[in-house]
This record gives structure tokens, sequence and C-alpha cells, in this order.
């Protein structure tokens, strides 16, 4: 294990270790892990990619476009029983969260900023016991990005697209090898416990690094708009014109915040079995882009059309996140703009909010 | 509910359809039977011959044609304390709702060539345009899971509320990759949702079977069908193959 100091703004952090693993040993990795975790990683599913279980190493796609889903499904997933409950006997227990060791195998810088802000979300009070009871048990074994996935990821203007903490290895292609930067005691116990597996880091692997990730700064930006000015933009451009032309192509799918490594809205639903007595009460993800989300007795809604709608969802992730959790919700993935039909662009509306 | 308490008293009747949605409730098996504890099935041609005129809950399958079978409909809604329309045919008009894009005259002619004349046929509706509707149960065919919801509502007093919202966010939720990524079109963005994407997440493509929502953004969805190149004729038999009756101007 290589322990040095560094003072490179791409190498952060004062005592850092880094080890390698060469390419070819990937698949024992995987598979050794597989003995004692569920590993999941990304996967082709037709033209695109999901997160799912890995059967056989050579499925995982360390080369890939942000998965149709996020990570958050494997700490809120789209249904969760919270409670059993029992008409005659008037009674409800909680449902337990299974236990269940988890390693996420290749998963993207901004997908771990997803769970870093979910976790700042599910840490208020009233804690999210679920989430935090998941994330728990998860290691995540991320893969470090060297070129941008395509135009609709704005990774570079979010600064999520350096390794910047919230996994517990990370990744990043150095030709023959990976260098893996180590991030947390349990994923130095888990080099420790495959120890066989890496090698000794080295200097000049090292520098390679800082010399890749300077590179990355010459990205292209497809969102113009500074980092500082998102939450700015957003605040003072409601009423801005650009509005209409979102609102004329919106067709309220929900595909934007189901795709979304941040939303974490949910409605609560119950289910009764047919015998009309045993039922479980579990949530599901909602989606602020429905029509009945902010809908209240009386049939009154606060956000009835889809400009409101649409206006809250970029105030969520720029403008409320940064007042209440101190960080953006947006990680740059680029999905929201990928998966609409209608070609509405997270980077095209924030640029034309801030043209006259 | 106890055991003593009566049951419900349960009637089906079907109309213009190919009853093939009650046919449905007879693969529900064995769990047919626990709902069975609860309610009483009085008149179901498919399955029984002995027939009640006593009902609490008439479920109505089919579109309504002809002058005979408004006033049928009419006098089982009087009877009904509670009236659902079950599958598409009855909750939109179904496909008998191309009807509407043709004359009366025309259908005749095409549909039963050399027999038009000893054929009656009317005006297409869905039930709820004829008379009041308690609960839907869409789909095309319908979902038992779905009915079996609307039955438990219905027995707890707690009525199943049908999504309004598109079937997008149960295709995605399942992580099918979506058709217009593929090149192929879909009416998923306009459908309401409640069917859990069935035919999305099998290969096929929305037909939207379960109806348009009804606060669909219409021009949204025809610039996103236009977008990929979808002709103007193609576009008028996507929102009336199953919604024919429900279309403006045709309500």
């Amino acid at each position: 294990m290589n322990i040095k100091s560094r003072d490179s703004k791409y190498l952060k952090g004062a005592c850092m270790k880094y080890n390698l693993l060469e390419k070819t040993k990937v698949s024992e990795l995987v598979n050794a892990l597989k003995k004692k975790y569920r590993v999941v990683g990304p996967k082709e599913k037709e033209n695109l990619f999901v997160y799912g279980d890995i059967e056989d190493a050579g499925e995982i796609r360390l080369e890939h476009k942000p998965p149709i889903l996020s990570l958050k499904k494997y700490y809120l997933p789209q249904e969760e029983q919270l409670l059993a409950f029992k008409f005659k006997e008037v009674k409800a227990v909680p449902v337990e969260v299974k236990k269940e060791n988890l390693v996420i195998f290749g998963a993207h810088t901004c997908d771990i900023t997803g769970i870093i802000c979910l976790d700042h979300a599910s840490s208020i009070e009233p804690r999210d016991s679920n989430f935090h009871k998941r994330k728990k048990n998860v290691l995540i074994i991320g893969i470090e990005c060297l070129r941008p996935c395509d135009e609709h990821a704005t990774c570079v203007t979010m600064d999520t697209h350096n390794p910047k903490g919230g996994f517990d290895l990370m990744l990043t292609d150095a030709g023959n090898n990976y260098i893996v930067q180590v991030n947390s005691t349990e994923g130095e116990n888990l080099i420790n416990e495959y120890k066989f597996l890496f090698k000794e880091s080295d200097a000049k692997s090292e520098d390679g690094l800082i010399k890749m990730r300077q590179e990355k700064e010459k990205w292209p930006r497809s969102l113009k708009v500074k980092t500082d000015d998102l939450k700015k933009t957003v605040d003072s451009g409601l009423k801005h014109k650009e509005w209409e032309s979102v609102k004329a192509r919106c067709v309220s799918c929900g595909n934007c915040t189901n795709v979304c490594p941040t939303c974490y809205c949910f409605d609560i639903k119950d289910d009764v079995d047919l015998n009309l007595n045993n039922g479980t009460r579990s949530r599901v993800w909602d989606s602020c882009q429905l029509k009945e989300f902010a809908e209240v007795a009386g049939g009154e809604n606060f956000r009835k059309d889809r400009k409101s709608r649409q206006q809250h969802r970029l105030l969520r992730k720029f403008s409320f996140s940064v007042e209440k959790y101190n960080r953006f919700f947006c990680t740059g993935c680029g999905r929201c703009t990928r998966a609409c039909m209608a070609k509405i662009s997270l980077y095209e509306t924030m640029n034309n909010l801030v043209k006259e | 509910m106890s055991e003593t308490k009566k049951k419900v008293r349960v009637a089906f009747f079907d109309f213009a359809d190919c009853e093939g949605c009650q046919l449905q409730l007879t693969y529900l098996n064995t769990a047919l039977l626990d709902i069975l504890n609860s309610i009483e099935i009085v008149n179901f041609r498919e399955v029984m011959h002995e027939r009640s005129e006593e009902y609490d809950v008439a479920v109505i399958e089919g579109s309504i044609t002809r002058p005979h079978d408004e006033e049928r409909l009419k006098d089982i809604r009087a009877k009904a304390k509670i009236l659902v329309a079950y599958g598409a045919c009855a909750c939109t008009g179904g496909v008998n709702g191309i009807m509407r894009n043709h004359t009366v005259k025309a259908a005749l002619e095409t549909v039963y060539p050399g027999r038009k004349d000893k054929m009656e046929t009317g005006l297409i509706r869905a039930v709820d345009q004829v008379v009041k509707v308690d609960a839907y149960v869409h789909g095309c065919p319908i979902n038992l899971n779905e009915f079996a919801a609307v039955l438990k509502g219905l027995l707890l007093g707690a009525l199943y509320k049908v999504p309004d919202y598109a079937v997008c966010v149960e295709c995605k939720l399942k992580e099918n990759v979506c058709l217009y990524e593929k090149g192929q079109i879909c009416m998923g963005p306009v459908t309401r949702a409640g069917c859990g994407a069935w035919c999305t997440s099998n290969g096929n493509t929305c037909y939207s079977c379960r109806g348009l929502l009804e606060d669909m953004n219409k021009q949204g969805q025809l610039d996103i069908l236009e977008k990929h190149g979808v002709t103007v004729e193609m576009l008028k038999d996507k929102f009336s193959l199953y919604n024919g009756c429900k279309l403006e101007g045709n309500k």
C-alpha cells in the first residue's frame, strides 16, 4: 500500500492510498466478491444500460452511459413495504429492511454523487431509517470517467466529473492497470482481503492520474451557465418566455424525475389481500411532474399546469436544495435530458434562461 | 368482514364486446375463492346458467350501440347500487369506437357486406356516455389485479383510484428501454397508467387501450409523434384505435 502526501487539487486529501489492479484481474475480483456479496453493476439492455445483478463478471460494462435508473433504486426501491397490518386484530408491524451485503461495481462519479445527495435528504429529521439501514451494507467500487458520456451530461459544470468521495474504492483506467483509490476503511479492508489481486501503486501511475484529471477540464460544457450562477438563473428566471416553450412540450410522463439520481419523493399506498384482512402499506416513487402530486383535499392543486411543475423541478435541483442542504441536487448525469421524449433539455433550458 | 354478514351480490352484463374481459376473471383461479367469501356472483353468462335480477354491483362489459341496449343499461343502472364499467369497450368505447370515424351506413356495409339490412347498430358510446359510472376497470383486456383492487375497494368502502398519470411512469420504473429510443412509436405518454406497463414490458407498444389522460398534452404528444416521422393519418389512427368515442368532437 503506497501512502503519500499530495497537494494537487486533483488528489484531494492529505493522505491518499492507491493500489494497482491489473485489468486481467477484474473478473477474478468480481467472482471473489460474488462469493460474499450480491454484486450489481452496469449491464447492457438493448441499446442502453441498466444496473443489475452480475451473474458473470463478463456482463459488467465499465464503459457505459448512465443506466436507465440510477443507483437510488438500491437505497430507495421503486416500491418498498413499510408496514404489515391486520384489520381484525387491529394490528400493524413494521416490515424490516432485509439485510443484504451489496457491492455496486462500476458506478460513475455522478451516480455516487446522487447517493451523497440522498444521504443529506435522508439524514435530516425525521431520518429515513430504511435508507440508512441499506446504505450501511453497501460497498461502492466506482469507475472514473475519462471521456464525457455525451452532450447531455453536464458533469463538468456540476463539478461531479472527478472522484470526490462517497465511494469505497475508485478505479481509474491507466492502460494495463486500474489505479485503485481507497476512500474508506471498508474499501481498505476489501483490498486487504483480496491482497493477492492488487499491486502497490507507484509515483508514475499517480502522476498519470493528475495529468488525466487536468485533461478532463477541457471537456466541452453543454451547460454554459457558470456553476456559481445556477441558483440565481433559476430563481430569477421564472417569468422567462423559455418556460412557455417547456410547458408546450412537456407531456408529464414523469421520466425526468424517475430517472433522476436525487429525486426522492414518494407516495404511500395500502394493499389489502383478497381475504380483506391482511394488508401492507408501501411507499412508491412519486413525481412532482404528475398532475396529482400537488393536489390536496378539496381538489385544490398548487401546481396545476406543466410550467409550474417543470419550474418546481429545476428549483428543487438548483435552488431549494442549496437553501436546505447547501448543495445542488443535480449530478450532471444528463438522464433527464436523454429520457425526455419531448426533447426538453436541462442544459438548453438553463442556457436559454440566461438569454434575453 | 364477519362471516354472517350478507354477501355483496355482483352481476356481470355484456354489451358490444368480445367477452374477453369476463374470461379474464376466470383466470383468478383459486384467488377467486377468497373473494367469493365476500361476494356472490349472481349473473355471469360466461361461467354459469343461473340468472338473477337482484344485485348490488353491476359490472358492465362492452360499449353501447343499439337503442334497446341503452334501455337495458338504464334498467340495470336503476337496479344496481354500484355500476362498474369493465374493460376498454365499456370504459372508453374501445375499438368499437373506430366506427365514429365512419357513417353508420358505411360501417354496416364494410362489416356486414350483403347482410347490412339484417343488422342493427347505432352510435357507439362508452357506458358513461349513457349512464353514471361509479368505478372503472380499464384495459383491453382488463388487468386482474386492478379488478381485484376495485372489488376490494368497493367492499372496504374505499374506492380504488385509477391512476391519472401516463403509462411511462410504470414503464420507466421497470427500466424498459423507451420505444422512442428505438425509433418506434408508443401512446404511453398520453395513456393512463394502472396496467403496470403490461404491453411495453413484453415487447409490444402501447395502443392506449386504457384511455387518454384527462389532462393529456395532446399537442405535445402530436409533436413527439411528428418528430418521429408519423403521418397525420397514422396519428388519427393512433388516437382513435381505442378512444374514438372520447375524442373531442366525438363526445
